[in-house]
């Protein structure tokens, strides 16, 4: 199967930029990209973007993540006074004090933003603060470029539910092993939904969807659970030893594409409703019971025998859940596999060597 | 809560836990008394009455299962709301520090490690997991919760290690979400707050076994207050000269208002301390001999380090006079507001330091200096902390730069000595000091 050609990040973002579009970069994890979209703001996330850290260990200890490391570097680069916004939803608490340091101390031309998402449990103190928060960045968002045109924002529900289908259809289809592509593929499309604006997005979604159902290649199923997919040769490295990745809890992945879609009422009580039932996710502060339940019904939904976590090193979000859903999931006879990454650092030999071992032992 | 553990717990109150400290006092005396170092003026008296207050408080916590409920709570959650409710209240925070302080600290995260957690979590939950697993601890023996309280004032760390608690003990968590102030605080976010106040009161009502009642946590509330403003007056001694006191005393005296907040005992000692702090700026005594230098410290104690550290600076006529860390519990505590309560009280929690943006922290370190006349600043990049930590390399760069003073920076860990490089810190130290002689 072949990837359809994508638009490059910089193409898009030249493209929107000559189009009169705004520029948001936004940070992990949880945003309501919804209400950018209806502003004419595209959000560009950064995750990993491909640099040579040089600038930013002078800002940060070597014991924080490389994602922020990462985003802090690209804004060090000039990518800052590139945007008109730089969002910082509020994840965990290295990616607090990274908005932070931005904001009060490194002031990029870009103005920022920051975005508190309430934690778990999900009560009706936090089903209103949610919506309040939705207000304040929509007159914030109005604030900075004016109001947003009308229509603008059912126009971006409507965009949310179109994609929300179709991402629901593509985990559906691979879950059953109805999707002929590995994981390399299906990451690097489905990531291009990271910047490319929804317009652009369906229909490249919807046309690779067409062209993708099929049989995958045989091996052993697992569910891919972590912050993101890759680096690129951890995928490459699934692919070629037959690990078949049938579903995924992956922070940047399903816990943000697969939920309930907005429906039809008041946009933003919408949005919040299609927030609340999100997957359950440690950045959220979902109990481990949540978190193994999910993971557990994942693997049964998709058929997966086991469970590889590929962990960005000092997420402590992350690493703090896994001794007990590993315990649970062995309990449940899901055989797992930690794996501990950097973003944009190659996982290398040794963690391809560590998946043939595992492959092997779930034969 | 049964009739006979509550007879066993007043009688270890009443006689079992005197009659302890007697023979430890007895033994003690057997012992003589310890070198004095001439670089310290007098210890402090109190000292040993905050040493009693607290063997007793982890002394009487083992009785404490079946008499009164046990909660573990975080040191920066709203307390006051468990006390008016009579729960018996453990702080894994201050356990950990006191683990960190007996050097225990890599023997527990090892446990924890070998249990699968990383070693790049933050210690004092390693510590705790640590002791959860194996039950060691230098306290004796430790309650287990019949709930747990948290808030993520203070950081997000504290919700991912609860829930781990949460689950391996099968008890409630009551979680206080606590929004981030990047400017100031908002209308929503105290409504927020109050919100899951008034929701968590039926939760905490049913793990006491008992009702929520107002005048009471008024009451508490109060109590809490007038404690958190004596800590307050306390540290504000030291911006006399030569200081009654050092930071490195305070990191020790601070165990009543994080761990006793809300309690009587924790007021009288503050008042017992502060008549005595007074009492030395009035004699012009100070907590070293040769008081030349004033430093302010940022982050946590290196628990581990406390004494040794305390003795190189006190060796070269240097003092601690003011940290960002010990300042915490009594910084906010002018919000509290009795007319207000659930809203002051959600204000007062909300505001802390580590709830704050960098700039908020970098102005008030500004202040600090101005305020306790600081002549140099010390910053502790813990491994543990990241909300504490990040940020710190510009934070240490700006206030040097703007206020003119020598900053330095050391790598360490709050109770894992294993992070810790003694032989970079000193390297660093000793180019710190030279740059201080020099300013
Ligand atoms: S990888 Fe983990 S620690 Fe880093 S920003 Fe993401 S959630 Fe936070
Ligand atoms: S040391 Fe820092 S990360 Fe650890 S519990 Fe305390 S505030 Fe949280």
């Amino acid at each position: 199967m072949s990837i359809p050609p994508i638009p490059s990040r910089a193409e898009h973002l030249a493209a929107w930029r000559e189009s009169g579009g705004k520029l948001c970069a936004a940070f992990p994890a949880q945003y309501p990209k919804e209400l950018l979209w209806a502003h004419g703001i595209l959000p560009v996330e950064v995750w990993d973007p491909p640099l040579a850290a040089t600038r930013a260990p002078g800002h940060l200890q070597p014991y924080i993540c490389s994602v922020v490391r990462q985003g802090l570097e690209l804004l060090l680069a000039g990518a800052g006074d590139e945007m008109d916004i730089i969002l910082f939803p509020h994840t965990c608490d290295s990616m607090q004090n990274l908005a932070s340091l931005v904001g009060d101390y490194l002031k990029p031309k870009a103005t920022s933003l920051f975005f508190y998402n309430p934690k778990a449990p999900f009560g009706q103190p936090a089903r209103e603060f949610y919506l309040d928060r939705l207000f304040a960045l929509d007159r914030e968002l109005a604030g900075l470029f004016g109001p947003r045109p009308e229509g603008a924002l059912e126009q971006a529900l409507a965009w949310s539910r179109t994609l929300s289908g179709l991402y629901a259809k593509a985990y559906d289809l691979r879950a059953a092993g109805g999707l002929a592509v590995g994981a390399a593929e299906f990451y690097a499309v489905l990531r291009a939904g990271e910047y490319l604006h929804p317009t652009a997005f369906i229909p490249l979604l919807d046309a690779w969807l067409a062209q993708a159902v099929g049989q995958p290649s045989a091996g052993e199923r697992i569910v891919l659970s972590g912050v993101l997919p890759g680096p690129e040769d951890l995928l490459e490295s699934l692919d070629a030893l037959g690990l078949v990745v049938a579903h995924d809890d992956l922070l940047s992945m399903s816990r943000r594409l697969l939920y309930p879609p907005p429906g039809e009422g008041e946009p933003l009580a919408a949005l919040t409703e299609s927030f609340l039932e999100m997957p359950p996710c440690s950045t959220r502060g979902s109990s481990l019971a949540e978190r193994l339940a999910w993971l557990k019904s994942l693997a049964k939904l998709s058929k997966a025998r086991g469970v590889v976590f590929s962990v960005v090193k000092f997420c402590e979000p992350e690493l703090f859940d896994l001794p007990e859903l590993r315990r649970g999931l062995k309990e449940a006879r899901l055989p797992s596999l930690l794996i501990e990454v950097d973003v944009n650092q190659a996982a290398g030999g040794q963690a391809s060597t560590r998946l043939e071992a595992f492959r092997e032992m779930m034969a | 809560m049964s009739l006979s553990a509550k007879a066993k717990l007043s009688f270890m109150k009443d006689l079992g836990f005197p009659a302890m400290l007697s023979l430890q006092k007895a033994m003690k005396g057997k012992r003589g008394p310890r070198k004095a170092n001439p670089d310290f003026g007098p210890p402090l008296k109190c000292a040993a009455r905050l040493k009693e207050i607290m063997m007793r408080h982890y002394y009487l916590a083992r009785f404490a299962p079946g008499a009164k409920p046990v909660a573990w709570v975080t040191s920066g959650a709203p307390v006051e709301l468990l006390r008016a409710l009579d729960f018996y209240t453990i702080y894994p925070e201050n356990h950990g520090a006191l683990c960190g302080a007996q050097k225990m600290g890599p023997e527990l995260c090892q446990v924890a490690e070998d249990e699968g957690y990383s070693a790049d979590l933050c210690s004092y939950a390693r510590v705790d997991l640590g002791h959860m697993l194996s039950g060691k601890t230098p306290a004796g023996r430790l309650p287990k919760p019949d709930l747990l309280f948290c808030s993520n004032n203070i950081c997000q760390t504290v919700v991912y290690w609860y829930k781990v608690m949460a689950h391996r003990y099968g008890v409630p968590l009551v979680m206080f979400d606590t929004p981030f102030n990047y400017g100031e605080i908002k209308d929503d976010d105290i409504d927020y707050m109050k919100g899951q106040i008034k929701d968590m009161i039926p939760v905490l009502e049913k793990a006491a076994g008992r009702s929520f009642d107002m005048e009471r946590f008024m009451a508490v509330a109060e109590l809490s207050k007038s404690t958190s403003e004596l800590w307050g007056l306390c540290l504000e001694t030291m911006k006399a000269k030569p200081a009654p006191m050092t930071i490195f005393d305070a990191f020790v005296h601070l165990a009543p208002v994080v761990s006793l907040r809300g309690l009587p005992v924790a007021r009288e000692y503050y008042e017992i301390l502060y008549a005595e702090l007074l009492e030395r700026v009035r004699a012009g005594i100070g907590a070293i001999t040769n008081e030349r230098k004033r430093l302010m410290w940022d982050n946590i104690a290196i628990w581990y380090k406390v004494r040794d550290f305390s003795e190189l600076f006190a060796a070269r006529g240097m003092n601690f006079v003011a940290a960002t860390y010990t300042n915490a519990w009594a910084e906010t505590i002018q919000h509290l507001d009795m007319s207000r309560p659930f809203e002051s009280l959600a204000k007062t929690y909300s505001l802390v330091i580590l709830n704050n943006n960098l700039e908020h922290r970098l102005n008030l370190m500004a202040k600090m200096v101005e305020d306790y006349a600081v002549d140099g600043l010390v910053v502790h990049s813990a491994r543990s902390c990241k909300p504490y930590s990040l940020g710190q390399y510009d934070l240490k760069r700006i206030l040097s730069e703007r206020l003119g003073i020598p900053a330095v920076v050391i790598e360490a860990d709050i109770t894992d000595y294993r992070y810790f490089s003694e032989e970079q810190a000193l390297t660093r130290l000793e180019a710190f000091f030279e740059a201080l002689e020099a300013a």
